[in-house]
């Protein structure tokens, strides 16, 4: 046992939504602190993943102890503007279908929440909705 | 003076044929100790006078349930023992896990054990236990 690897634990979580989006119909996916200049009128998604809360689960302190680490991928999903939702939430069930209550690695996913679309997209000149995703993932001192 | 949290406690359990080891994964622990009393009153006595008789425990160890994790399925076991005789060993640390130190020691039995799985939580373990014997303090 030892304390969490957040970098594993990041990398869990984008490499699996890397593979997906680089099976067919691929989708360009681009992650926090990376450049990324998108094409006028095409689909791509952006992911974001944060750590968040930590608490205490058990007896222990630094061995023999439990840590439950909880924190959110936001997923953000464009699709050119102008011609409905539907190849946005295409996209949106099969990244919800690549978290839905899964356990990779140790990292426990949540039900997500959306695709919800949103008023206001940013970058702006695309059509945009999120999937939010809690995880978890129990450290093991 | 220094108060302790409760998350550098530790248990600490054999099962009647091994040595005291940490139980992983506690999260918590309770003990309760009586003394019993023996009524002395007597004819003459305006006020009721007692003294001290037996003394026993009972408690409580939870367990954040890992099947994998040392010294669980030794503790979470032992409510399946037929013929117990009382030959398991406990040690309860508010703090640290240095034998005789800031702790509770005495023999005793699990008489309960409950697990539950809920959606939404950990699976979690709760033995319950009494004393048997001599129960050595250690909290001063």
């Amino acid at each position: 046992m030892a304390a969490a690897d957040l970098n594993a634990i990041r990398a869990t979580i984008e490499g699996r939504l890397a593979t997906e989006l680089a099976s067919s119909p691929p989708l360009p996916v681009v992650f926090n602190n990376m450049p990324y200049e998108p094409t006028p009128n095409s689909s791509w998604v952006q992911c974001l993943t944060a750590f968040g809360a930590n608490e205490y689960l058990g007896h222990g302190l630094t061995t023999s102890g439990y840590n439950r680490i909880t924190g959110l991928t936001l997923i953000n999903i464009f699709t050119p503007l102008g011609v409905g939702p539907g190849a946005n939430l295409v996209i949106g069930k099969r990244i919800r279908d690549l978290y839905n209550r899964v356990i990779v690695s140790g990292v426990f996913f949540d039900a997500p929440v959306g695709p919800e679309a949103l008023g206001s997209p940013s970058p702006e000149g695309y059509f945009q909705t999120q999937v939010r995703v809690a995880f978890e993932f129990i450290e093991e001192l | 003076m220094a108060t302790i949290r409760g998350e550098s406690g530790s248990v600490e359990f054999e099962t009647g044929s091994g040595t005291l080891a940490t139980v992983v994964g506690t999260r918590s622990w309770s003990l309760s100790i009586t003394k019993e009393t023996l009524d002395t009153t007597v004819h003459g006595n305006t006020f009721r006078q007692f003294v001290g008789s037996l003394v026993s425990g009972s408690g409580t160890v939870e367990l954040v349930y890992d099947p994998d994790a040392t010294g669980q399925a030794g503790l979470i076991e032992d409510i399946v023992k037929t013929g117990d005789a009382a030959d398991a060993s406990f040690e309860l640390f508010t703090t640290g896990n240095t034998n005789g130190t800031d702790s509770v020691a005495f023999g005793g039995i699990i008489t309960d054990m409950e697990i539950t799985s809920t959606v939404g939580e950990l699976v979690v373990a709760t033995c319950s236990f009494i004393t048997s014997g001599t129960i050595t303090s250690n909290l001063e």
